[in-house]
């Protein structure tokens, strides 16, 4: 049953402790957590339930529980407030007076397959044996996801200006620290190491630098990933992860930033191997 | 020479660093001026969005017009609010989903926007479109559309399009309606992505096959006098359901699901800012840790110590300001792309934009790189104010 049903009712609670003794055992219902907390509902709590704010056929239910929603990207900032009911219940308090019973329609009906993957396939015969019906795998029918698929390439564009600016900057430190070393580099040089020999050595630095830089950079992303969730889940009251470090986003960072550092410094490094060595080693 | 042209001249004689320098601060100021457009861009566009619309007050079942929801009973309820001595006009506004038929193709998926007026004797009611060819639709088989629709449809004014729409379930196998399209339209609570046709609420039940209740998405109002008391009167006389002036919907879009960018949009300006300081902070550093001994020349040539520190100071500014004044061309172009990558998100009208430029911002964006080119100097700034003249000379010789 989807929020969508769901929200089609309108709906009238009214906590009423004494009446649970009057009720002969009320259908069961579920409540979403923000509901709960809103109307100060428990479990066994007797909450009535109508099609619109002036309690038209209200009938009384009891709180079998209390449930987190699926968090919904869509709804981000708008606090769920969900009543869970059994379908036959649902339609019981929702059918006009007019409606024979059975004569309902419903939104959608959600199927588990043996084998996920024939979800195709199944889709298709459905169709072709059901006119007016239409059959999506699951994964086609996810356009709740749409809204967090813009916001990663919102955050992958933003990601992107920042390499770019840490690459700048990067570049004239490296310029500036491979400038402080030119007397070293040159005695090195005179002592007979060639160039590639003391290349080597600033690749080798400058990886060693890089990797650690991009070791700290993901132990900072640990930590900061609690505090980050923490903060936007109590903001807009929802169990949505936002910042998730996965091996892969760890890895991808590592790939872009030892590589990126190593080759500021080889290339800062460059143009100032090309002299000799008595030109970098004079004062 | 005063201490700017002596601090250019210090960035013209390394001109790799002083280049990296001034491009590094530009793409951080871009990155932060785009951040200081997102903070009420969005809001700010939503409000002329809403304000060029026309109607005052939306009434709706939700909060938030245009999520889940309808009200049941719109003739009655329009009739009711339309009586009301403050309200000058009433639209009925129904959505349905629809295909298109097309010759060849798969066939358009669009919103079909379905309308009905209600007003007092003389008062011009606006469709919630804006007809850019050809003339409204008025007759029950007639509607206009937009040009996304036109092109890929190969119709125009005067061309027949074939539909079939859904008003209750997410899709039905209706029987198709022909309409004559009368006019080209623009529909600005749209999405980029989204194909979008109007006509009348008659039209649109017809479409849907004598499916749809007597429900409707949202009532229009337009409001006689003060927005805001037409607003109250409206919920007094049908209670249950929810009148909000612009300033309501945009007040509930700050508070609800548009916080999110203004989070972001701070979290992001912080980063930036510390992120420009930090590394404007360490090439000053180097830089001038570099220049000890011929600071310490100049100290004892004469320069005074707040001369230096000056120095310093000018080299920092020269550097974020030039960066500043390139970030300024540099972040429109990122804000533009940036928006339309936002713009892909279900449900955005078109003419909605999240960076949207505003004096305010501007001012803050040269506050920020005027405090970080300040706070970037500090450091290295107390290094020069501190430097024991003749240790250092001495040092330089024997070094």
């Amino acid at each position: 049953m989807t929020p969508a049903w769901l929200s089609r009712v309108a709906l009238a609670v009214l906590l009423s402790a004494a009446m649970a003794a009057a009720q002969d055992a009320p259908p069961e219902v579920l409540i979403s957590r923000q509901l709960a907390a809103e109307q100060g509902l428990t479990v066994g709590s007797i909450v009535q339930l109508a099609v619109d704010a002036e309690g038209t056929r209200a009938r009384s239910f009891r709180v079998a529980g209390i449930y987190e929603p699926t968090p919904d990207p869509a709804r981000l900032g708008a606090a769920p407030r969900e009543v869970r009911l059994h379908l036959p219940d649902l339609l019981d308090l929702t059918r006009p007076p007019d409606v024979p019973a059975g004569a309902e329609y419903i939104g959608n009906i959600n199927v588990a397959l043996v084998d996920p993957a024939d979800a195709a396939a199944f889709s298709r015969d459905v169709n072709a044996r059901m006119p007016g019906v239409i059959a999506r795998p699951s994964t086609e029918a996810a356009g709740s996801a749409g809204p967090f698929r813009v916001l990663e390439r919102f955050h992958l564009a933003i990601a992107v200006v920042t390499i770019v600016a840490a690459t700048v900057f990067l570049l004239a430190l490296t310029i500036m620290l491979v400038d402080e070393r030119r007397e070293t580099v040159g005695i090195l040089r005179l002592i007979g190491l060639p160039a590639r020999r003391v290349l080597v050595q600033v690749l080798i630095e400058g990886l060693i630098v890089a990797g650690a830089g991009a070791a700290f950079g993901l132990v900072l992303a640990l930590l900061s990933e609690g505090l980050i969730n923490a903060f936007f889940q109590w903001r807009y009251d929802t169990a949505l992860v936002f910042v998730r470090i996965t091996r892969d986003v760890a890895l991808t960072s590592a790939a872009i930033a030892v590589p990126l550092g190593a080759s500021a410094t080889v290339l800062a490094s460059w143009a100032l191997l090309r002299r000799s060595g008595l030109r970098l080693a004079r004062r | 020479m005063n201490a700017l042209a002596f601090a250019w001249r210090s960035l013209v004689r390394q001109p790799a660093r002083a280049i990296l320098g001034v491009l590094g601060v530009a793409a951080v100021g871009a990155l932060l001026f785009d951040m200081l457009l997102l903070s009420q861009g969005l809001i700010t566009s939503m409000r002329d969005l809403l304000e060029r619309s026309g109607w005052d007050i939306r009434v709706a079942a939700t909060e938030l017009p245009g999520r889940s929801g309808r009200l049941t009973g719109a003739t009655a309820m329009a009739e009711r609010i339309a009586a009301l001595p403050s309200a000058k006009s009433v639209l009925i506004v129904r959505t349905a989903d629809a295909r298109i038929e097309r010759s060849s193709g798969r066939p358009i998926d669009a919103t079909f926007q379905g309308v009905a007026r209600r007003s007092r004797e003389g008062a011009s009611i606006t469709p919630p479109w804006t007809v850019t060819r050809g003339r409204d639709a008025r007759g029950s088989d007639e509607a206009v559309i937009d040009t996304t629709i036109a092109e890929a449809a190969g119709v125009d004014v005067g061309g027949r399009i074939t539909l079939r729409a859904s008003c209750s379930a997410d899709r039905e196998a209706l029987p198709p309606a022909r309409l004559t399209v009368v006019g080209i339209a623009e529909f600005p609570f749209a999405g980029p992505n989204e194909a979008a046709l109007g006509g009348s609420l008659e039209t649109l039940r017809s479409a849907c096959g004598g499916n749809a209740a007597d429900d409707a998405d949202l009532l229009l109002v337009t409001s006689a006098g003060e927005s805001r008391e037409t607003a109250a009167a409206i919920r007094e006389a049908v209670p249950g359901v929810h009148a909000l002036t612009n300033d309501d919907v945009v007040g509930r879009l700050q508070q609800t699901g548009f916080t999110y960018f203004r989070q972001i949009s701070a979290v992001l300006t912080a980063v930036t800012v510390t992120f420009a300081v930090l590394l404007i902070s360490v090439l000053l550093t180097v830089s001038v840790n570099q220049r000890l001994g011929e600071i310490a020349a100049l100290r004892a040539l004469g320069f005074s110590r707040s001369r230096v520190v000056a120095d310093v100071l000018s080299e920092s500014a020269l550097i974020v300001g030039l960066g500043g004044l390139l970030s300024l061309p540099l972040g429109v172009a990122l804000a533009s792309g940036l928006d339309r990558i936002l713009k892909g998100m279900p449900g955005i009208p078109a003419d909605l934009h999240f960076f949207v430029f505003e004096g305010t911002a501007l001012a803050v964006h040269l506050g920020l790189l005027a405090a970080t080119a300040l706070i970037a100097a500090l450091y290295p700034m107390r290094i020069v104010s501190s430097l024991p003249i003749a240790a250092t000379l001495r040092n330089e010789v024997i070094g």
